[in-house]
């Protein structure tokens, strides 16, 4: 069973996003966090216990308390105590360049995908993960 | 026939010195002419800095040119009965040029008679002779006033353009994200609606595309409204009393602040008027009020103090309350950019401190904000206009 955090305060995003995962994969267990802060915070928690983590982290850039970029730089400092390969992605709907130049220096980023999130990409995002799993 | 050979050759030695002289004279001439044409000022100073020639670009009046030769800067001082600094400042130069050998460049900025300032480039070169002696020391100098003022011409254009590509980079951030991720919502419903037979799903996903549609509206207004504000330069000032403007913000809020039990002080003392657009300072007095209402802390009733003091030829009015306060080291950058938020607050949109900043910059202001979280907050605004005396 694959997990799957999104962490994103838009509420029409995730709830659409959700509908997309539901109908690749019923399976799939998803968290929502409506910013970087709550989500650090409950990674921090289970950081150590690989059967809460999730395989895939989709997550916005612009969101309150805590952004995207400033989860990223906290993200890093605890990878090396995350107990599991997790593959996050950055879901902006941003176009600016700079901002995908500037996620390209952080090694947890797996890539920059811009908005709408097309159902295609997710089901290659889930199929890899699995692969990765399996 | 010794004779006539003897002599012929000095009558021809004559008259070849004679030609080489009137040679000399007219090279001699000719290059006084150019030095002295010259539209720079030339100097030329022995070993120990006195004058060996000045053309009339350095010392217009002849009767002084004549005066300076052999002569240093003290002398010339005193002779022309100006202040010694400017002796001082040459001198040193010299030495420097003198002792390391090499070219030396700077700018000197005078005021002249009429009060008008003249700026120089100057430079100055020793030249050494086959020993290795210094010879001469040559300073030429072009007045640079003209470039200097389009320098400072320059540097308030390239100060304004840097401000105004800020506001072009805030805006294309802007589209980038507050309206563009609206419409992505948009189009994702709409092809979920699409994709559907279902009825009463339908009707699910179409009421989902109000809020969106709201949200996309509310802030394009405020994007407009913003650039209006920054296009409108023709608004009308007037002598706003601060009391007034307060007075009529705490009243608007009333319930807000009655629900709180919240205790709003203000010292207008130092200064109680601001010429201002009305509409302008009531949006900022208003917006930062309610700020400091809707980000209290829980459980603390907000004590709010706002009061104004000067500073130079400008206003400073602060807004300091006992609230949430915000950390500024993570959040600095995006302090007064719209749709920022940073507090999970339901009606928090991130359009108001945005607007208070487009109200502020719009009359050549600046806004500010220092913070302690769980503590605090206090903005500061530096309003850049005076007080019009009501006379």
């Amino acid at each position: 069973m694959k997990s799957i955090f999104l962490i994103d305060d838009d509420p029409i995003f995730v709830y659409l996003t959700r509908r997309i995962i539901a109908s690749i994969d019923r399976q799939c267990k998803i968290n929502e966090f409506t910013d970087g802060d709550l989500a650090i915070r409950y990674l921090e928690q289970i950081c150590e216990k690989p059967e809460l983590l999730p395989d895939i982290i989709f997550m916005d850039i612009s969101m309150p308390v805590m952004d995207g970029w400033e989860f990223l730089n906290q993200y890093s400092r605890l990878r090396p105590r995350i107990k599991k390969d997790i593959a996050l992605f950055i879901v902006s709907s941003s176009i600016s360049p700079q901002e995908v130049e500037r996620s390209k220096s952080y090694r947890a980023v797996s890539d920059f995908l811009i908005k709408p999130l097309e159902r295609g990409k997710i089901v290659e995002i889930i199929d890899s993960a699995r692969e990765t799993a399996g | 026939m010794s004779k006539r050979e003897a002599k012929r050759p000095v009558s021809e030695e004559e008259t070849e010195q004679r030609r080489i002289a009137e040679q000399l004279d007219k090279q001699k001439a000719f290059y006084e002419n150019i030095l002295n044409k010259l539209p720079t000022d030339i100097a030329v100073f022995d070993a120990d800095h006195r004058y060996l020639f000045v053309n009339p670009g350095a010392i217009s009046k002849e009767e002084y040119r004549k005066y300076i030769i052999g002569k240093d800067d003290y002398e010339y001082a005193a002779y022309r009965n100006r202040d010694v600094s400017v002796a001082h400042a040459r001198r040193a130069k010299f030495l420097e040029a003198k002792q390391t050998g090499k070219e030396i460049r700077w700018e000197d900025t005078l005021t002249d008679p009429q009060g008008n300032m003249i700026t120089h480039l100057r430079r100055m070169f020793p030249v050494f002779d086959q020993n290795g002696e210094l010879s001469l020391v040559i300073g030429f100098g072009i007045d640079i006033t003209d470039r200097k003022l389009m320098e400072v011409k320059q540097a308030a254009l390239v100060d304004q353009l840097s401000k105004q590509n800020t506001q072009l980079m805030d805006f294309c951030s802007i589209v980038s994200h507050n309206l563009r991720a609206p419409l992505v919502n948009m189009s994702m419903l709409v092809e979920f609606i699409e994709a559907t037979d279902d009825p009463v799903e339908q009707r699910l996903l179409i009421s989902k595309l109000r809020p969106v549609i709201d949200n996309l509206h509310a802030t394009f207004n405020e994007l407009v409204e913003s650039i209006q504000i920054r296009q409108d330069l023709e608004i009308k000032k007037e002598n706003v009393c601060l009391n007034e403007c307060v007075k009529r913000t705490i009243g608007g809020l009333e319930t807000e602040i009655n629900k709180l039990g919240a205790r709003i002080e203000t010292d207008f003392s130092e200064v109680s008027v601001i010429h201002y657009p009305p509409q302008y300072l009531n949006s900022i007095i208003h917006n930062l009020i309610s700020n400091s209402l809707k980000y209290h802390y829980p459980g603390r009733p907000p004590v709010i103090r706002i009061r104004t003091r000067k500073a130079d030829d400008k206003i400073v009015l602060s807004v300091e309350d006992n609230g949430l306060g915000i950390d500024l080291e993570k959040h600095r950058d995006n302090f007064f950019k719209i749709g920022k938020v940073f507090h999970r607050h339901p009606n928090a949109k991130g359009f108001g401190l945005y607007m208070t900043k487009t109200h502020v910059e719009a009359m050549g202001g600046r806004i500010w904000v220092e913070s302690v979280p769980d503590q605090g907050s206090t903005f500061f605004i530096e309003f850049e206009n005076r007080i019009k005396q009501a006379s």
